[in-house]
């Protein structure tokens, strides 16, 4: 099938690519979902319909979602849900993927390793997803790879526990956001520069605390620093005090690492020990993540944090952002859903929204038609460019061939007066320079 | 070294106290109706939850104080008469259905509130010196609303015709139904007590820790090692081994880690198990 190309209206590939077509200032969502459906051959497009449009041979595409809709990470689950779950739907609407509909099944891995990896079956085997958009939670996703792998289904993790890109990464497993190597590398040079050279780290006692300790360890103490022992907190800690009072009063820099509840424990009760005014505080965007300031009451004002996508809008100020909060119905500044209190997670589940459209450049690209053409996915997902546009509106990123990382721009951020002010920006390139390849992943057989 | 160690065991009072407030509705409600209540974490995070809602609300952390428990003796007494009292004396089944009613009370604040943490800001804010380290004023203050809510619970059991009844029943429900004791509503009574100080230790709490729908599955094992310890159904023993326990915490985390403080309290309950599967304080009065 061809089509014409009217100037005017954006295709589908736009929207993926960063095509001036796409530019969102030239039209709305709607009239962009309905110039998608017009060019895929349909006489209309009514949002939500099962279109005619998806005639193609092959049937629809079924990509399984993988996320924390209940249990410890149900608050920035909720957000990679939506964030997925909308980015199939914009997709869909401009004629799914090389013509076929996207069909999106989603589990909930309850924020449990052993439920996820039964849920991740269920998926693959029971439902026949060919690809899964993953989990956000480290120990569920380093769970996930080895059944993915087993299974030979391409998974993306979106959690930041680097062994999922690195020692424990296989072929199958990718992710385009940013992982502790990384965020260790976009940071910590800032912070050691800035911030001070005496280090304790504070963090959870699992999978994710470990790996941002060892990795800003390494940064800190090539540059010259001092990183005193951590303090790793259970994660069924209520009470902080016994865990504060460890902290060596020479420290500089406090770098805290926590998530949801911990965190909110974290900043409370650190603040009321008045911690703020003897050292810096210093974290990553995991640590405010689905949490506005302005409801920790001041608790965490004057932290620095880095984000791997600004939470105010004006820091990364172009169309595809903005359209991309209109369509997942969160405001400019605070990330705040409309009409309700939730915050996005949204350093984080942008992920689950862009990884559908790499999905889609990297499928067109390879032509994959079944299961058995997997491996040209992998091919043209290993190395793959992403130009900033609508589909991947975090910015223009690579995905890295060797170890299957997402090489992303960083900010670095203070909460001042409630709101996350972007101090400085860690471009791509920097990043990539500073975070030399590890693992090569690539030669592993499919 | 010496001022970490007072300053970890002050904590450990401050917050055994709390978590004593816990596990005495804990208590109580197993005592009274041989109901190991997993839900009972849930109560507390309903009052996590309560109190920051009425606080928000009214503008009034002294308002929630108040009207959050009795709120919570509200909610007892539904549940116990929709849920409990359907199984009771089925010790088995109610660890069953407590454990239902946990999963929906989370699933009903996550669905209504949302599943984002939040913070409640202490009513009573800034620091004293305290052995080395800048203490939490409202902790403090925390602690004396719990020794006050303590105290007033166990005046109530000894000094009133309900708490009376309510001894009488615990002692021997056949007996007292003989006597023309009201036993199966005094067993409602007896759950939403439970229930309001689970309620009334959630509001104390909530400035100290964290508001969401996951607050109270954390906060069950240890009030179940206070309960175990205590001794089931032992009043004073509960409160006893919930100071006691944190204290203790407080003092091993002084000279290692919080996590070996916490292996300490396993292996002492292991031990009490083992040789006096009663409780530590099995004997003292009921």
């Amino acid at each position: 099938m061809t089509t014409e190309r009217r100037p005017d209206r954006a295709t589908s590939a736009d929207v993926a690519t960063g095509s001036d077509a796409a530019h969102p200032s030239r039209r709305s969502f709607l009239q962009t979902a309905l110039a998608g459906g017009a060019l895929a051959g349909t006489a209309y497009v009514a949002l939500g319909r099962d279109m005619s449009a998806f005639a193609q041979a092959g049937g629809p595409i079924v990509i399984g979602q993988h996320c924390e809709l209940t249990g410890g990470f149900a608050s920035w689950g909720y957000w990679h849900n939506k964030c997925g779950a909308a980015a199939v739907k914009l997709i869909n609407e401009m004629g799914g993927i090389a013509g076929r509909k996207v069909e999106l099944v989603t589990e909930d891995t309850e924020s449990n390793p052993a439920t996820g990896t039964r849920k991740l079956r269920s998926l693959i085997q029971r439902n026949g997803a060919s690809f899964v958009v993953g989990s956000v939670h480290s120990g569920v996703m380093l769970a996930a790879i080895p059944v993915a792998t087993e299974l030979k289904t391409v998974y993306f993790s979106s959690g930041e526990a680097t062994e999922a890109t690195g020692e424990k990464g296989t072929r199958y497993s990718f992710r385009t956001g940013t992982d502790t190597y990384g965020l260790a590398a976009a940071g910590a040079p800032w912070a050691f520069k800035n911030l001070g050279k005496r280090w304790t780290i504070i963090s959870p006692d699992y999978a994710w605390g470990h790996s941002h300790y060892k990795e800003h360890k390494a940064v800190v103490e090539k540059l010259g620093g001092h990183v005193n022992d951590p303090i790793f907190v259970p994660l069924d800690a209520k009470d902080l005090v016994p865990y504060l009072t460890k902290i060596p009063q020479d420290t500089e820099v406090l770098f805290s690492v926590f998530f949801g509840a911990l965190s909110v424990a974290f900043y409370t009760q650190a603040k009321s020990m008045g911690l703020e005014k003897t050292m810096r505080m210093y974290s990553v965007s995991g640590t405010i993540e689905a949490i506005a300031p302005a409801d920790l009451k001041g608790a965490a004002e004057g932290v620095y944090i880095v984000e791997n996508f600004p939470r105010m809008a004006k820091y990364k100020d172009d169309g595809f952002h903005r359209d991309y909060l209109k369509a997942i119905g969160t405001d400019d500044v605070h990330g705040r859903e409309t009409g309700s209190e939730r915050v996005n997670a949204k350093s984080h589940s942008w992920q689950n929204w862009e990884n559908m459209f790499a999905l889609k450049q990297a499928i067109e690209a390879s032509g994959w038609k079944t299961k058995k053409d997997d491996k040209g996915v992998i091919e043209a997902l290993e190395g793959m460019q992403m130009a900033n546009a609508l589909g991947h509106p975090q910015g223009a990123k690579t995905l890295r061939k060797e170890d299957h990382s997402g090489i992303i721009d960083c900010y670095i951020s203070r909460v001042e007066n409630d709101e996350l002010q972007v101090k400085t920006k860690v471009a791509k390139e920097d990043l990539a320079a500073m975070m030399p390849v590890r693992f090569d992943l690539s030669k592993q057989a499919v | 070294m010496s001022d970490v160690v007072l300053a970890l065991a002050i904590n450990g009072l401050v917050w055994g106290l709390i978590i004593a407030l816990i596990a005495l509705g804990l208590s109580i409600i197993f005592g009274l109706l041989d109901i190991i209540n997993v839900a009972h974490g849930d109560l507390f995070m309903v009052g996590t939850v309560g109190g920051l809602a009425v606080t928000v609300a009214t503008g009034s952390f002294w308002l929630a104080l108040v009207l959050v428990p009795v709120l919570g003796f509200v909610l007892g007494l539904v549940l116990e008469r929709v849920v409990i009292r359907p199984t009771i004396r089925q010790a088995a089944l109610t660890i069953v259905t407590t454990f239902g009613l946990s999963m929906m009370l989370q699933e009903a604040v996550r669905a209504t509130y949302g599943a984002q943490p939040r913070r409640m800001a202490p009513p009573i804010e800034g620091t004293v010196p305290l052995f080395g380290i800048d203490y939490d004023v409202y902790r403090i203050a925390a602690a004396l609303f719990a020794a006050l809510a303590l105290a007033g619970f166990f005046l109530f059991l000894q000094r009133t015709k309900l708490g009376t009844w309510i001894r009488a029943v615990r002692h021997d429900p056949e007996t007292a139904t003989a006597l023309g004791i009201p036993v199966a509503r005094i067993c409602g009574i007896t759950f939403a007590l439970g229930t309001a100080m689970a309620a009334l230790g959630g509001v104390i709490a909530a400035p100290i820790t964290t508001v969401e729908f996951r607050t109270g599955v954390d906060i069950l094992p240890f009030c179940f090692m206070a309960v175990v310890i205590g001794g089931l159904g032992n009043l004073q023993g509960t409160v006893a081994a919930a100071v006691l326990l944190a204290v203790m915490e407080g003092v091993v985390t002084s000279v290692s880690d919080p996590t070996v403080a916490r292996i300490v309290s396993l292996a002492v309950m292991s031990g009490v198990l083992l040789f006096r599967p009663h409780g530590l304080f099995a004997g003292a009065t009921r």
